[in-house]
């Protein structure tokens, strides 16, 4: 009882928080949140394949560059496209193009399955470049009218207003981050584990180890493609480097190491870890991905299971010696 | 009427003959248990008979259906459990919830993104009933990996068990296991094979001789011999290829 | 001399020398990963530190002969401390630590490249006994070309000769092939280990070098050439270095002519033979290994 009326009262803090979170720290810093909150959905429905099913991808970026694409072009080329149709155009076109890998990427795994990602992930940043007509090259796609959100004839949102975009970025992103989590309490989400652990058990249980393996990574890369897509929204741009770039595919798995990759939450304060770090550094210097260079370097040599790992090996070491 | 029957079933790996002209035929409701030497072939006709390999040549018929060459997930849900020589339990999850996976499996509980599965009662009672039947209620949330050798074993095999399937294949349930452990496997077995139809691969003599209803002696990749207890005892060919191994309660054969 | 015939060789060229340096960056890359089965995903920053190194030894020095020396042998220096003091201490962890340790050490050298030479592009200045043209047959060829193509023959022919005719060679080979076996037959692994990550980021170095008079030296360099050796890689199958050879003529041939014929769209072809390989063969032409 006590247990579930904490909980209760840690969500309504957060959420008290977030909701005193632009008047508190005012609108540069709300920015900064909703980058910070961006990256986490992007990392964690990333974490979805890495840390749930086992599978590492270096292409990941394109799920994220074609939820931010789908959505910039569909505000760009449909005139008066609203708002929540146009999020999930970006999420959809991340599906699909999911749906279209699948069949391929089910029958490999382990080096074969992170080289594809590369690989095709190459290929959609090249085509980012060149098909300079649909995706606008080197300068992208900007500039876009941002629909407001309207519930027609109640109520309607303006979302070049900064305070208004942080209120709907959040909800989109912490709803998403949301349905991720509960996605893991469900049966499938058992599976999922399962199939990590052991995919030839799976099989002898009567459950279909690539469908499984398919159906999770449609998932993850729509969740990447939302990502993408409020990215596209909040900066009213996207190009093929912040789109597609390989570096793009290498943020979620620099947060969810850094995180803590054995733990939902791990790529969340991953990407809370690194928004702090650049906000730091960015005020030295302009080089922060040598500082995030040397942070990776250091985590995988003194710290390999991530911030979440650390906080709980040092938790457990103290609580053995007050046992003692 | 035989539940399960292989029909002239071949195998080689890559030009190697494992098995030649294998005629299994297991009745409903007995317990079958398959002997013979170290590479006589018995682990290669489970994967041939569970879908891990298709054969050469040859067919496998459950309940009158011909599965030859159907994935292990398919012949599962036609209603065959299997467990594993080398323990194969999902080692980072708890012992309940690798039962549980079991469990959501008879109950067609699989592609489910819309509750929690905690939240599912009928599942939860289930899972935790087996556990107690057995004895790993005091084990239920410790991971698989760090179970004891003969509790993870027991897990290994309830979990095939805990498909309710119609029949049951059992690959060395006892393999590893000290005297106690072995005994009181035995007694699991026995216990939570009650009425089911139970294939066995067995080394301990002791352990076919005390379950088994009948025995086949796999030899060479191909069978020597069917038959009861008493017989396979008595069989001279049985007892030439072994050498004299079997040993054995003697009271079996009164 | 017929222009289209003389248009062609000359593509021709410029993809064979492309192709033969594809395959120095792509050897190294394959043979680390066939040996330790990690992917060093900061080869092709070496490769960008290297063409750096070379300019800065023509600028203190304005022999390029002395950069084609030294910068590679001071790449494969830093490849080989990066083995020893980071990447053996990691080993233990699994091959994600191992890779996002390399995606740190490539960030690390591309910024640290960026403080010291800025973001521009600095050019390169071949030396006079490698420019212009040689005429042979009616036909005229670039010697600088020709150049890499000789220099990268030289260093295949090297390679082969010790990976087939001598021990040392024979122990790498069979530490491609498996690990363990070498293992059981109580030679130094490590030590090995440590000398192919050596000749391998040497390699990359030398490709380095050889790329700067061509494309100029700038930051993006490991992104751009480092992309299509790895494509090379992973078509040629992992390990394989009979098919990143094949492969990287391929790639280079493709590169060239597809520039003469869809422009624009040059890249893409390469992207898209790789991409009709692997939906074929998931594991590339010459693959085995997981």
């Amino acid at each position: 009882m006590m247990n579930k009326m904490l909980k209760w009262i840690l969500w309504l803090a957060g959420f008290v928080f977030l909701i005193l979170y632009p008047k508190l720290f005012g609108i540069y810093y709300s920015n900064v949140f909703v980058t910070f909150a961006i990256f986490a959905l992007y990392a964690t429905s990333y974490n979805l394949l890495l840390g749930y099913t086992g599978l590492l991808s270096f292409g990941h970026a394109m799920f994220f560059g074609t939820g931010a694409y789908g959505t910039a072009l569909a505000l760009t080329h449909i005139s008066g496209f609203p708002l929540i149709p146009a999020l999930l155009a970006g999420a959809l076109a991340a599906a699909i193009l999911a749906l279209i890998l699948c069949p391929i990427m089910v029958r490999v795994g382990g080096t074969a399955f992170a080289m594809l990602h590369l690989a095709f992930g190459g290929l959609m940043y090249v085509l980012a470049l060149k098909l300079r007509h649909i995706t606008g090259g080197e300068d992208g796609i900007g500039g876009f009218d941002i629909p407001p959100f309207s519930i027609p004839g109640i109520v309607s949102f303006d979302m070049t207003d900064p305070l208004q975009f942080f209120y709907f970025a959040m909800v989109v992103l912490i709803g998403s981050i949301w349905i991720l989590w509960f996605f893991t309490k469900t049966p499938f989400g058992q599976i999922m584990i399962a199939v990590r652990d052991n995919a030839k058990r799976v099989d002898y249980l009567g459950f279909r180890v690539p469908q499984t393996k398919a159906v999770i990574y449609v998932f993850s890369g729509a969740f990447c493609g939302v990502a993408g897509a409020v990215y596209a929204l909040f900066q009213n741009l996207i190009s093929a480097e912040d789109g597609f770039h390989v570096m793009t595919s290498f943020a979620p798995i620099m947060l969810t190491m850094v995180g803590g990759i054995g733990s939902f939450f791990g790529p969340i304060f991953g990407s809370a870890i690194f928004g702090i770090l650049e906000e730091l550094t960015t005020r030295y210097t302009e080089r922060v991905e040598l500082v995030f260079g040397l942070v990776l370097i250091f985590v995988i040599m003194f710290a390999p299971m991530g911030f979440v790992g650390t906080v709980k090996m040092i938790k457990e070491k103290w609580f053995t010696r007050q046992g003692v | 009427m035989n539940i399960l029957e292989t029909q002239g079933l071949y195998h080689d790996f890559s030009g190697l003959k494992v098995l030649f002209d294998v005629n299994l035929q297991v009745e409903p409701g007995e317990r079958h248990a398959i002997i013979g030497p170290n590479g006589a072939g018995k682990t290669t006709l489970f994967n041939l008979i569970t879908g891990t390999y298709k054969p050469s040549r040859g067919n496998v018929v459950f309940k009158e259906k011909d599965i030859t060459g159907a994935g292990p997930w398919k012949i599962l849900r036609q209603g065959m459990g299997r467990s594993f020589q080398i323990t194969s339990t999902f080692d980072r999850m708890t012992a309940f919830q690798n039962i549980r996976l079991a469990v959501m499996s008879t109950r067609g509980i699989r592609f489910n993104m819309f509750r929690k599965v905690d939240k599912m009662q009928n599942v939860t009672e289930e899972a935790e009933e087996i556990l107690k039947r057995i004895n790993l209620d005091g084990e239920r949330d410790i991971q698989a990996g760090n179970l004891s050798y003969g509790k993870h074993r027991s897990l290994e095999i309830s979990m095939a068990l805990a498909t309710n399937p119609d029949l049951v294949m059992l690959d060395e349930p006892t393999a590893g296991m000290s005297k106690d452990e072995t005994h009181y496997a035995v007694e699991l077995i026995r216990r939570l094979t009650e009425g089911k139809t139970t294939v066995i691969i067995e080394h301990d003599m002791d352990v076919v001789f005390s379950l088994a209803d009948r025995i086949t002696v796999l030899h060479h990749g191909t069978i020597l011999a069917t038959g009861e207890p008493c017989d396979i005892r008595d069989n001279q060919a049985v007892k030439d290829a072994y050498l004299g191994e079997m040993g054995g309660e003697e009271d079996v054969c009164y | 001399m017929d222009p289209v015939t003389a248009m062609y060789v000359a593509q021709g060229m410029h993809g064979l020398a492309y192709g033969m340096i594809l395959f120095l960056l792509a050897s190294g890359l394959t043979l680390i990963f066939g040996m330790m089965g990690i992917l060093n995903l900061a080869h092709a920053t070496f490769f960008m530190l290297s063409a750096y190194l070379c300019y800065q030894v023509i600028a203190w020095t304005g022999s390029f002969w002395l950069a084609l020396l030294i910068a590679p042998i001071v790449t494969g220096i830093i490849g080989v401390l990066l083995e020893r003091f980071l990447l053996r201490k990691v080993h233990a962890f699994g091959h994600i630590g191992e890779l996002i340790l390399t995606v740190g050490v490539s960030l690390v050298i591309l910024e640290s490249v960026k403080v010291f030479w800025g973001t521009e592009s600095l050019p390169v200045q071949i030396p006079n006994v490698l420019q212009g043209l040689v005429t042979a047959g009616g036909l005229d060829y670039p010697i600088y070309r020709l150049f890499i193509i000789g220099l990268s023959l030289v260093i295949l022919i090297v390679l082969m000769l010790i990976l087939y005719k001598t021990r040392l060679g024979m122990v790498v080979r069979a530490a491609v092939s498996d690990a363990d076996m070498v293992d059981a037959l109580g030679i130094n692994v490590p030590l090995v280990f440590m000398l192919v990550f050596g000749v391998g980021t040497w390699m990359a170095g030398v490709a380095g070098v050889a790329i700067a008079p061509i494309l100029t030296v700038f930051p993006g360099l490991a992104d751009q050439v480092g992309m299509d050796a790895f494509i090379v890689v992973v078509v040629g199958g992992f390990g394989s270095l009979g098919g990143a050879l094949l492969v990287a003529i391929i790639c280079g041939l493709l590169n060239s002519y597809g520039v003469q014929f869809v422009s624009q769209l040059a890249p893409v072809l390469m992207y898209i033979f790789m991409a009709i390989v692997l939906v074929f063969k998931p594991m590339g032409l010459f693959g085995e290994r997981e």
